[in-house]
């Protein structure tokens, strides 16, 4: 049974419930932790495949948020955004063995989401959409565009990797970002 | 510094992406840097990707994790500094944690039986290596004891040292026959030591003592090995004045005085 004051949490905003937090108010990390940890563990879980080196990355980026979020500026772009981009960056930090991210993520990392992703029933939407544009795409496009995301590779990487020449592999990933562009915000 | 806007629009979602080599991405940010338009469109360009995530299958967090970062968020709260005070998973609670641990622990757990059990077994030969080794330890203390026992009554001034030889009209057969008998008559020990031919199948070789006075006294029922000598050692009653030793020829398993002949004999001069 949900009770009113859960009601209430999953009708705020973000920028409320970063408010909130801002004023020590734990409940609110709790109603982000519960709105978004599912989206993060789930990429966090496809680019290390690790529960645990998951669960933990996941752990720090909400103690993160807890500990500096009168840092993050809800005007200039999405917490739903940045929670993507630092939890992909950590998580390609960790499977590459590079240095975690340096310098004020929070302030640093302006993220600009069209989709408004604070209810689950918009994750699920944008989910469905992505997976769509996703299959759509020439398997060597997708293939491309996936070693790029889910494992941290550069254009350069991606031809040792593949083996296909260099020129190919820009070429398909910028057909790649264009097409999916197209279809997912037009 | 770059001035050079980036040519074309893909090229921000591919600098999103991380799809760009080194000199590629640092030239990029040298633009992006001071160029407010640029950063406006890196920004919508880092949401346009990071929404692929939701190509990822998706996963649920174990409840563990919210229980362990709200414990933590409290004891940062709670801590003198308010800072970094970090709280370590509590398993009990933690489903998820459960079973991670145990896809570790099953495993250790099952190495650790298997190393248990083989190790019981090598303790278990261990320990019948070592009855075997007190068994001999016991059987050498007591090989020990016999030789250390006539070595005493070897070098005892009372002992008599008496040569047996076969007699006149014996068989051809115990005409090599000899022996040799310690007696300490004050503690009725006796040792036999000689070489006869094996005995007949239905008969045994037995060894006497004849006292000064009185019957033959038996001190022993052998039969030798064909080719061994023979070696005995006895406890008579003490006392006992012998006049000679002498070995027989009695039916198998002995008599209570001599019936056959006397194969052997040795008078105490």
């Amino acid at each position: 049974m949900v009770t009113a004051e859960k009601r209430a949490e999953l009708k705020a905003t973000d920028a409320s419930l970063i408010d909130r937090i801002v004023q020590r108010d734990e409940s609110a990390l709790a109603a982000l932790y519960d709105r978004y940890s599912g989206m993060l563990t789930s990429v966090l879980n496809r680019i290390l495949r690790d529960t645990q080196a998951a669960e933990e990355i996941l752990q720090d980026i909400f103690y993160q948020l807890w500990r500096n979020a009168a840092q993050f500026d809800s005007s200039r772009g999405s917490l739903s955004g940045w929670l993507l981009v630092i939890a992909r960056n950590r998580a390609i930090s960790r499977l590459r063995r590079h240095n975690p991210a340096s310098g004020d993520e929070l302030s640093e990392n302006t993220v600009v989401v069209a989709s408004n992703l604070e209810r689950s029933v918009a994750q699920q939407q944008l989910m469905a959409k992505v997976k769509s544009a996703l299959d759509n795409l020439p398997k060597e496009q997708r293939a491309a565009i996936e070693l790029a995301y889910f494992e941290g590779l550069t254009h350069s990487e991606i031809a040792q990797r593949t083996g296909d020449p260099l020129g190919t592999v820009k070429t398909r990933l910028r057909t790649a970002v264009e097409t999916l562009k197209r279809d997912l915000h037009s | 510094m770059s001035s050079e806007h980036p040519t074309r629009p893909e090229d921000f979602d591919l600098y999103a992406l991380g799809a760009l080599d080194d000199a590629e991405r640092q030239a990029f940010e040298s633009h992006v840097v001071s160029c407010a338009d640029c950063a406006e469109k890196v920004a919508a360009a880092r949401g346009r990707i990071a929404i692929l995530a939701f190509a990822a299958p998706t996963v649920a967090p174990s409840p563990g994790v919210k229980e362990t970062l709200m414990r933590q968020v409290i004891a940062s709260a709670e801590g003198p500094s308010g800072g970094l005070a970090r709280v370590k998973p509590e398993p009990a609670a933690d489903a998820g944690v459960f079973a991670r641990w145990w896809g570790v622990l099953l495993p250790v757990a099952g190495a650790f039986a298997l190393a248990t059990v083989l190790l019981w077994l090598h303790n278990e030969q261990l320990n019948r290596q070592l009855a075997d080794l007190r068994n001999t330890i016991e059987q050498q203390k007591q090989e020990l004891a016999e030789t250390r026992h006539q070595a005493d009554l070897i070098a005892a001034r009372e002992t008599l040292v008496v040569p047996l030889w076969s007699q006149k009209g014996t068989p051809e057969s115990h005409a090599e026959g000899h022996a040799r008998v310690l007696y300490n008559a004050k503690e009725g020990m006796m040792t036999y030591d000689g070489w006869l031919p094996s005995a007949p199948a239905d008969k045994s070789y037995q060894l006497w003592l004849v006292p000064m006075n009185g019957a033959p006294i038996s001190a022993g029922v052998f039969n030798p090995q064909n080719g061994e000598m023979s070696h005995m050692m006895m406890k008579l009653p003490a006392g006992v004045t012998a006049k000679e030793f002498a070995v027989s020829l009695e039916p198998a398993g002995g008599m209570t005085h001599p019936t056959g002949p006397m194969v052997l004999v040795g008078p105490i001069s």
